[in-house]
């Protein structure tokens, strides 16, 4: 078993207000304040006390001894099919905020100065867990991340303390530890590194993008439907008939057509998964699966892939 | 001093303008062409015919809604003697049980759901982990925090319980011999109980309500029954609730409700972790062995649209059903863990709309006033309405 050197670092994202142009509230954006990195896996990472402070967020640092949700939001899908372990320990290191992963791994008895523990479980879609604090103080989350087939073990390290009243220091500490971070990245050559990947990545996706617009200048597709059950009303299962002609009015046959959609000022997609199911030959193609959950307007997007490539066409849809 | 009073007076002026500004009526403008027709959309007569459910060949049969609620109303079909279906969905309490969460032999994760119109939805429990209402009455008689009974218990009671045995005979064929079991035949068995009990929860209907009677004095153009019908507040309320507030757009059709899966944010249950909701219920439904694509099906053609187009990404997180809105007054507390004890509650959680502990709250905050929030309420209140039963074993649940 080998365990990883961490690379742990808590980012800070500013709110810069709420006025996002999403309905329905934020998504990626909202105060959703930290990111916690098991190594190259990161997770939004955020804590509730619900009985005392219902859906107000935390970073870390916890107001009061009581029931705290711990919640991780994966960004890595890896992450989903791991195993990961969370610990909770009284902070027996005498660092605080300082604590990591090497002084974790010198503490004896590390059962001892447990306070709370999941045993390892794959969760695929976040990750959960609860405990009831019963005693204020200084903490140490240890959540570790197991690859099923090699079994490597990636952990991370996060101080924290229960009955923090205000700001303290801890803004400066986050700086210090990004300044760290940065620094030590700089020093191991690996910043340089990752600036002369990306700039390499950029390229070739410029490059990608030339090539997509060609494409798409290339086949001016055009997409109609057919509902045989008549014009399209909500909450009921639609099978239509897509019709696909190329720039000159010829029928498209052969091509790959994948459906998907949603409503954009909504900001969510269709509730089901719609499918071609069978090419009905002349440019028809049968798609299947097809509902919509509320009135307004819609947006259905075409993806058909031909041996000219591939071209995304958009059906404005007003239920 | 002459000055002072002046002062005096100015200030009374605007005080009195302000106060005709923020208290006296305004002129309700009338419904519009396109308002009748959501509000029609609304209303029950739009409630078509409830279709067939080709996974079940007794869905219709009135012989077996008489037998499903006979089993329905059955505290045999429990480990204690004591737990029936109707245990928790209550006849008197349209169908629930007025607790947080349901209670039988143990607790259970969740509030229990009225049943009525619930054959209207494609999907059942609050996170859909079941695709009909014959395999979601499965599930609690097995559960060992309500029934904790087993299908093998199920069959012995229909074969030893001579009219259980004519009812289910004459239905599904030849009750198979108790001696040697075989898994199969006790899933026939057990799969035929749950179709019995769908075919009664079929027949639970919701009737029409005071909102019902006032969409068709509109239509009729029947103004002193518009009146009769509706206050001023009501009609403020219904014309937020299709407009401003956009409920319709979840609580839509004449159930009020799409019967899809929303994240809308609610607090988690005190102790509880939040609840995951439709991600892991579709995940669930996928592989159950009674669902329509399963052995137990009679959908001979095994077309189940809705498992096969259903969507099972990480959208779901934290989703719930969109419950009826049809009389709320019976069902609280509301929510998915009955986390909201009234309405009023419910109004503010929306009105502030915070972000969702897990995944992503769909709802836009309402910041409506206290007076607008009031006005809702008081529409909400008028889909109240008495349960129909288009059979007559009813009266047995009292």
């Amino acid at each position: 078993m080998i365990v990883h050197r961490i690379s742990i670092i808590f980012l800070l994202f500013f709110v810069f207000g709420h006025n996002v142009a999403l309905a329905h509230g934020g998504v990626v954006e909202e105060d959703d304040l930290c990111v916690i990195k098991v190594n190259y896996l990161r997770a939004h990472f955020k804590v509730y006390q619900p009985a005392t402070r219902g859906l107000e967020q935390f970073c870390e640092d916890l107001p009061t001894a009581t029931q705290s949700i711990f919640v991780m939001e994966y960004q890595h899908d890896s992450l989903s099919q791991m195993e990961v372990d969370f610990r909770i320990i009284r902070d027996v290191t005498g660092k605080g905020r300082f604590a990591r992963l090497e002084d974790v791994e010198q503490i004896a008895d590390i059962e001892g100065a447990t306070v709370f523990y999941q045993a390892p479980v794959v969760e695929p879609d976040v990750y959960l867990v609860s405990h009831e604090f019963v005693e204020e103080g200084d903490f140490v989350g240890i959540v570790s991340a197991r690859q099923m087939q090699s079994g490597k073990l990636y952990t991370a390290v996060f101080p924290f303390e229960v009955g923090f009243t205000g700001l303290g220091y801890w803004p400066f500490f986050i700086a210090l530890l990004v300044i760290l971070q940065i620094q030590y990245l700089y020093m191991s050559g690996r910043l340089r590194k990752w600036f002369g990947r990306n700039t390499g990545a950029a390229s070739l996706l410029l490059v990608a993008l030339f090539f997509a617009m060609s494409d798409a200048k290339a086949s001016g597709l055009r997409v109609s439907f057919t509902a045989p059950e008549g014009q399209p009303r909500i909450n009921q299962m639609h099978s239509w008939i897509l019709h696909i002609v190329d720039e000159s009015g010829r029928a498209v046959e052969g091509a790959i057509v994948e459906v998907d959609g949603g409503m954009p000022k909504h900001d969510h997609g269709l509730p089901t998964k719609p499918r071609v199911t069978e090419e009905l030959g002349g440019g028809d193609y049968k798609l299947e699966g097809l509902r919509f959950h509320m009135s307004g307007y819609w947006e259905i997007l075409v993806r058909v892939t031909t041996d000219a490539g591939t071209t995304v066409v958009t059906m404005p849809l007003q239920l | 001093m002459i000055r002072h009073s002046a002062l005096l007076f100015a200030l009374l002026c605007v005080t009195l303008i302000v106060a005709y500004w923020q208290l006296w009526p305004k002129p309700i403008p009338d419904w519009t062409a396109e308002d009748l027709a959501v509000l029609r959309s609304l209303s029950l007569e739009s409630l078509g015919d409830l279709r067939p459910d080709p996974s079940n060949a007794v869905a219709d049969n009135p012989l077996a809604a008489e037998f499903g609620s006979q089993l329905f109303f059955d505290t045999r079909l429990s480990a204690n003697g004591g737990i029936s279906c109707a245990t928790c969905h209550q006849p008197i309490r349209r169908f629930t049980d007025g607790l947080q969460k349901g209670q039988a032999i143990g607790t259970t994760d969740r509030n229990t759901p009225s049943i009525v119109g619930a054959a209207y939805s494609p999907w059942q429990f609050w996170d859909g982990r079941r695709d009909s209402l014959w395999s979601q009455a499965l599930a609690p008689l097995e559960d060992e925090r309500e029934h904790a009974f087993d299908r093998g218990q199920v069959t012995a009671l229909v074969a030893s319980d001579p009219q259980y045995r004519e009812f289910y005979e004459t239905l599904f064929g030849r009750l198979p011999e108790p001696e040697p079991a075989d898994i199969r035949s006790t899933n026939v068995v057990f799969a035929n109980i749950g179709k019995a009990i769908a075919a009664f929860e079929r027949t639970i209907m919701p009737s029409e309500s005071r909102f019902d009677r006032y969409v068709s004095s509109l239509v009729d153009g029947d103004v002193e029954r518009q009146k009769e019908l509706f206050s001023n507040d009501e009609i403020r309320g219904l014309r937020l609730f299709i407009g401003e507030a956009n409920c319709t757009q979840c609580h839509n059709g004449p159930l009020f409700t799409n019967h899809e899966f929303h994240n809308t944010g609610v607090v988690s249950f005190p102790g509880d972790v939040p609840d995951k909701g439709r991600v892991a219920g579709v995940r669930e439904v996928m592989l159950n062995e009674f669902n329509c694509k399963g052995a137990y099906s009679d959908d001979d053609e095994r077309s189940c649209d809705e498992l096969e187009y259903a969507r099972t990404d990480a959208t779901l997180i934290g989703a719930f059903k969109t419950p009826s809105l049809r009389n709320l007054e019976n069902t609280a507390p509301f929510m998915h863990k009955g986390q909201f004890a009234t309405l009023a509650e419910v109004l503010q959680h929306y009105n502030v709309a915070a972000d969702a502990m897990i995944g992503h709250n769909e709802a836009q905050p309402l910041g409506f006033s206290q007076r607008k929030l009031n006005q809702l309420e008081a529409f909400l209140v008028t889909l109240a309405a008495p349960i129909e039963m288009t059979m007559s074993q009813a009266e047995q649940g009292d």
